[in-house]
């Protein structure tokens, strides 16, 4: 039973003709330490609000609909889809009268942080359901005060409010009132009365996808527009010394050439007449560094860097018996839709579509480079072709907004494939040693792990570099880093820091996937090496407490639902593999043959706890999108390092799952061992690298230790 | 962007895991015939296959029924393949993203028909002298005499495309074969008029 | 120069000065169509398939001046809400979409797989649809081009002859 927060929303009438505000009132202000902590680690993700009040929340529209203003943004995640319902259910209300729309940053509702992190309706689970309850009493309020009857007489229904024959669209109503009420927000429903709210419904944003509305920000347009383009270097860590634009300025559709201190542009009329003119641009780099991948491989190890030790139970490790190492590549994000924007600078302020994953963020440095108050940047979010992390910084929002500033029109700017490729936020390459002794009865006495990462969290937008020696070890690289079997009696964890020279950041799960794959395929070894059943050697290792039945039971209830065996029946083999992520436990079960040296992947299990799923239907889709996802990253992607540039620049040379990949089953159990939600996006993505991996081993007797596993295996 | 030289190169070398790419070859680099050269004829039978051989041609000629591409003959990219006409699956095709002309946008390179050679013209793997024999065996050639297979080599824009290969997915042009185009036919009419023998281990 | 085509039925006449042009960007920026979406550029995720005289193509490498005359089918003028295509139902009914993006591409290029190949096996659906999805709806996907198969043979003979 959720318990009522004393928030109070204040509420402010009229927005224009039709509308009204709800005012929410946030007072989150954690030191930032415990902040950044809680959502590296607590499955209760805190809502961070956006330190600016009152924002809007709800507005009664003209069409007798309620829009909800997301601070959050849809990456198709299902986010809006799980708020509607969120809300539909407290407003009393069915799911079609609920709009849910990206919040303009100029209704204050934005999200200090971001959308990442696998939180969002974890973290509007309770706010969003008070404002709701809170709205829903306001309108009921202001019309029994109108008909002078109870409250208790107002009924809410699809497009209007009633009281016998009394009755006002929503629209009528919000130009009636003048003054609206204040009211106590009211004790939530309880959850088995909720309609909505736990029931596996179609998305919200269903139609809009299929029959290709455009929503998302590479189909923003505004009257006027132009074409901007920036030119970028090939060469990891080029330095801009200068350019020579004469051929450039003359070419057709040309408007103007950008020269700023940091970056050269191209105005144009046609997108076309800008990339044409951008290649005609003839820039001086200075180029320093002729890298190649084994550089980065060279110090990408454990033992570079600075090391923080995250975990400390017992006694350190003395006496190695079973060692093992393992290695993930650098991988791109490769979202489809490019990143894209479309600015427009006038003497009021400026205004931007922008597919981005940090609103506040970007506004701020637009706002600063543009030299504006923070509250003159509008920055309406789009729906995104894909986030996966890639829009945690979106700084190309600023050289297109100083590019329309200078040519006074609305400019669209959107990166090419190949410099997607090659400016893109990687996932940064990890090594991982792990070590361990088992006792004489096949338990694991002691165990060890060290693993090297590049920056996640640390020197992205969202933190800065300082919180390095702040928090000591990246908050980011360290998911999954953990040991989950705390019943081990003496266990290490160090994170090694490594600093590389080209930008790495958030993926899809951040470590969960590199450390994963590590720690799993090293608990296979070790029950082989136990003699053990890999099932029955994890569950001796889970410990007694809540976490710990949580595992137990996802790990026992993806055994039982795949028929998990060690043996190879038909040519198949099967792999297991449990993780933990910021609360979340998650166990796989991949079935695997493997044809003309393919591996072949015929069918996943996947149970995921991840507390109470708002949609069950779209938790289920995250488990299919993230298993999905998990194999391309395991079996296929990796970027290089070539004299100098991060290659390959297109898909197809950089490889990734299709179609074919794709397992024919997948097979999805939620449980649902806590009565909140916790994350759901990012950790399904934890065990599936290990998993095929460890059904490999079965088939093959060989040990794949390194992703890309498809090209490893190739090698062997 | 303007490039020195080995810069230049340095990119060449780079992309050339991506679509089509290579070293540049110049026109300039070719040998120029001030006059006839009285050359055997297993030197024209050689110079006729260093161009048949070169990836622009062997590219569209598998065995494996999987086409081609750039010059280390990556197989070509999302499994596409033969399909059961030549010219790719039912619905996704060659002429899906290869049209009648190279693109030079996309980099994607285009010719009319493209598409592979019948696959009972499969060269890759096989010797010169087999390829030769393939070649002039009306059961394999698709019933083709000399005069049509001179016709064929001479004249279809497809085969002829391998001297306007285009640009690369990053607009670097592809490498051609050894011989110009015109070098080419002549050789092509040459080893014909003299019997396109095959000269014998 | 001047192309004449026709687009979801609407005859156009479009100027244009460079006939290398990709239809894609003629689509979206000329006629203003923008469920046709660009990933690459370079004909490799898909995203821009549409319809070139029922045949797929990936609009991004497709230059303009080989559209004279051609009828030009774009995920706008597949179905509508009021009347989906049945891939579009499927496509609902499945509930395939996650960020959405790549979903007209391989909307299409289904479209143009069960126009050839009626009632597809799961190996023609391998060979065919080779589009790029980043989301991972493959699964879902895979599902609704079974159920679009299963719907367009639902329909009416009249109907499957004006598909």
């Amino acid at each position: 039973m959720a318990k009522v927060s004393r928030r109070k929303f204040l509420v402010r009438g009229a927005l224009g003709t039709a509308g009204i505000v709800a005012v929410g009132t946030y007072l989150f202000r954690n030191p930032i330490r415990r902040q950044v902590l809680a959502y590296a680690n607590s499955a209760d993700s805190p809502y961070l609000g956006s330190g600016m009040e009152p924002v809007l929340w709800f507005e009664l529209t003209e069409e007798n609909r309620i829009r909800l203003y997301s601070p959050k943004v849809e990456m198709g995640q299902g986010t809006f889809t799980g708020m509607a319902q969120l809300a539909a259910d407290e407003l009393e209300l069915p799911l079609s009268s609920i709009e849910v729309v990206h919040a303009p940053s100029i209704t204050g509702n934005m999200d200090s942080f971001a959308t990442g992190g696998s939180t969002s309706i974890a973290s509007l689970w309770q706010p969003l359901r008070e404002l709701a309850a809170t709205m829903r009493e306001m309108i009921k309020t202001a019309a029994a005060e109108l008909w002078e009857v109870a409250v208790a007489d107002v009924v809410m229904e699809e497009t209007k409010v009633s009281a016998g024959k009394k009755e006002l669209t929503f629209a009528a109503l919000a130009k009636q009132v003048n003054q609206w009420p204040e009211v106590d927000t009211p004790e939530l429903k309880k959850l088995s009365d909720y309609k909505l709210i736990g029931k596996p419904l179609p998305r919200v944003d269903l139609e809009d996808k299929v029959f290709g509305v455009p929503i998302f920000g590479m189909d923003a347009s505004m009257p006027d527009m132009v074409y901007g383009t920036v030119v970028r270097p090939e060469y990891i860590g080029a330095t801009f010394i200068s350019a020579d634009v004469s051929q450039a300025a003359s070419m057709p559709g040309v408007l103007k050439i950008i020269q700023e201190d940091d970056f050269v542009g191209v105005v144009a009329n046609s997108y076309l007449e800008a990339e044409n003119a951008k290649q005609a641009i003839k820039v001086t780099w200075d180029a320093p560094t002729q890298l190649q991948l084994k550089d980065i491989e060279a110090k990408m190890k454990v033992g570079n860097g600075n090391p923080t030790l995250i975990q400390k139970k017992g006694d350190a490790l003395e006496e190695v018996a079973v060692e093992a190492e393992f290695t993930t590549p650098i991988a791109a994000h490769a979202q489809i839709e490019p990143n894209g924007v479309v600015a427009h600078v006038t003497d009021d302020g400026a205004t931007l579509f922008l597919s981005t994953q940090v609103v506040a963020i970007t506004q701020k440095e637009v706002a600063k480079r543009l030299d504006l108050d923070t509250d003159k940047v509008n920055i309406i979010p789009t729906f995104l072709g894909g986030g996966f992390g890639r829009r945690l910084h979106t700084p190309h929002a600023v050289q297109a907004a100083v590019m329309s500033k200078l040519v006074g029109k609305p400019v669209k700017y959107f990166f090419s494939r190949k410099e997607e490729f090659q400016h893109d936020m990687f996932r940064p390459p990890t090594h991982h040693q792990l070590k361990a002794k088992l006792t004489a009865n096949g338990k694991i006495e002691s165990i060890q792990h060290d693993f090297s990462s590049g920056d996640v969290a640390i020197d992205s937008a969202l933190l800065p570099g300082f919180l390095n020696k702040m928090l000591g070890a990246d908050v980011g690289a360290i998911r999954g880093g953990f040991c989950q079997y705390f019943a081990i009696p003496n266990i290490r964890t160090t994170s090694w820091h490594v600093e590389l020279p080209f930008a790495t950041s958030w993926w899809r799960s951040l470590g969960l996937l590199a450390n994963t794959f590590a720690w799993e395929s090293f608990m296979d070894i070790l029950a082989e090496k136990a003699g053990k059943n890999p099932v029955d050697f994890r569950l001796e290792h889970i410990k007694d407490d809540d976490a710990g039945a949580r595992l137990r039971k996802v790990i026992e209830t993806a055994a039982e639902k795949a028929g998990y065996t060690d043996k190879v029946i038909d040519g198949k083999a099967m792999g297991f593999a449990a993780s933990t992520d910021a609360g979340t436990p998650c166990a796989q079960v991949v079935a695997l043959s493997i044809e003309k040296q393919q591996i072949k992947i015929h069918k996943v299990t996947c149970v995921l706890d991840p507390g109470f799923a708002v949609n069950p239907d779209q938790v289920k889709a995250q488990c299919e999108g993230a298993i999905i996802m998990g194999i391309s990253a395991s079996l296929f992607e990796e970027m290089t390092v070539v004299d100098g540039q991060l290659q390959p620049t297109i898909y197809g040379p950089y490889q990734m799952a299709l179609m074919k990949h794709a397992p024919k089953e997948i097979n999805v159990t939620l449980l649902q061992g806590r009565e909140v939600p916790g994350p759901v996006g990012e950790p399904p993505l934890g065990p599936i690298g290990a998993a095929i991996a460890n059904a490999v081993y079965r088939l093959t007797g060989k040990r794949l230790n390194h992703m890309p596993l498809q090209k490893t295996l190739n090698k062997m | 962007m303007k490039k020195s030289l080995p810069l230049l190169f340095l990119l060449v070398l780079l992309t050339g895991m991506l679509f089509g790419l290579n070293t540049s070859v110049h026109v300039s680099n070719y040998k120029t015939i001030d006059k006839p050269v009285e050359v055997s004829n297993e030197t024209t039978f050689h110079q006729l296959m260093d161009v048949l051989t070169h990836p622009r041609c062997m590219n569209c000629h598998p065995t494996d029924n999987l086409p081609k591409q750039g010059m280390e003959r990556q197989p070509h990219h999302f499994d596409m393949a033969r399909g059961a006409d030549d010219h790719g699956f039912e619905a996704t095709q060659c002429h899906t993203c290869h049209q009648k002309e190279n693109n030079p946008y996309s980099g994607v390179p285009g010719a009319p028909h493209w598409g592979l050679a019948p696959a009972s013209m499969g060269w890759q793997g096989l010797t010169r002298i087999e390829i030769a024999e393939r070649l002039l065996n009306t059961e394999t050639n698709g019933g083709k005499n000399h005069e049509a297979l001179v016709e064929h080599l001479t004249k279809d824009a497809l085969v002829l495309w391998a001297w306007n290969p285009g640009v690369d997915a990053n607009g670097v042009e592809r490498e051609k074969p050894p011989l110009s185009k015109e070098e080419y036919i002549a050789v092509v009419e040459k080893w014909f008029a003299d019997g396109a023998v095959i000269p014998t281990k | 120069m001047k192309i004449q085509l026709i687009v979801n039925g609407t005859p156009q006449l479009v100027q244009i000065e460079d006939e290398m042009t990709p239809l894609l960007w003629v689509i979206r920026d000329v006629l203003d169509q923008k469920g046709t979406k660009f990933g690459c550029g370079k004909a490799a995720c898909g995203a821009c398939t549409l319809l070139v005289d029922d045949q797929a193509v990936r609009s991004c490498s497709y230059p303009i001046k080989f559209a004279e005359g051609k009828t030009i089918t774009t995920i706008e003028g597949l179905g509508t809400k009021e009347n989906p295509h049945p891939v579009q139902q499927a496509w609902i009914e499945e509930v395939v979409p996650q960020c959405g993006y790549c979903q007209p591409g391989f909307m299409m290029a289904t479209a143009a797989l069960l126009k050839k190949v009626p009632k597809p096996t799961d190996e023609d659906i391998d060979n065919n649809i080779i589009n790029v999805c980043r989301c991972g709806t493959y699964y879902r996907m895979r599902k609704a081009i079974h159920r679009a198969a299963a719907l367009n043979s639902e329909l009416p003979i009249t109907e499957q002859e004006k598909e």
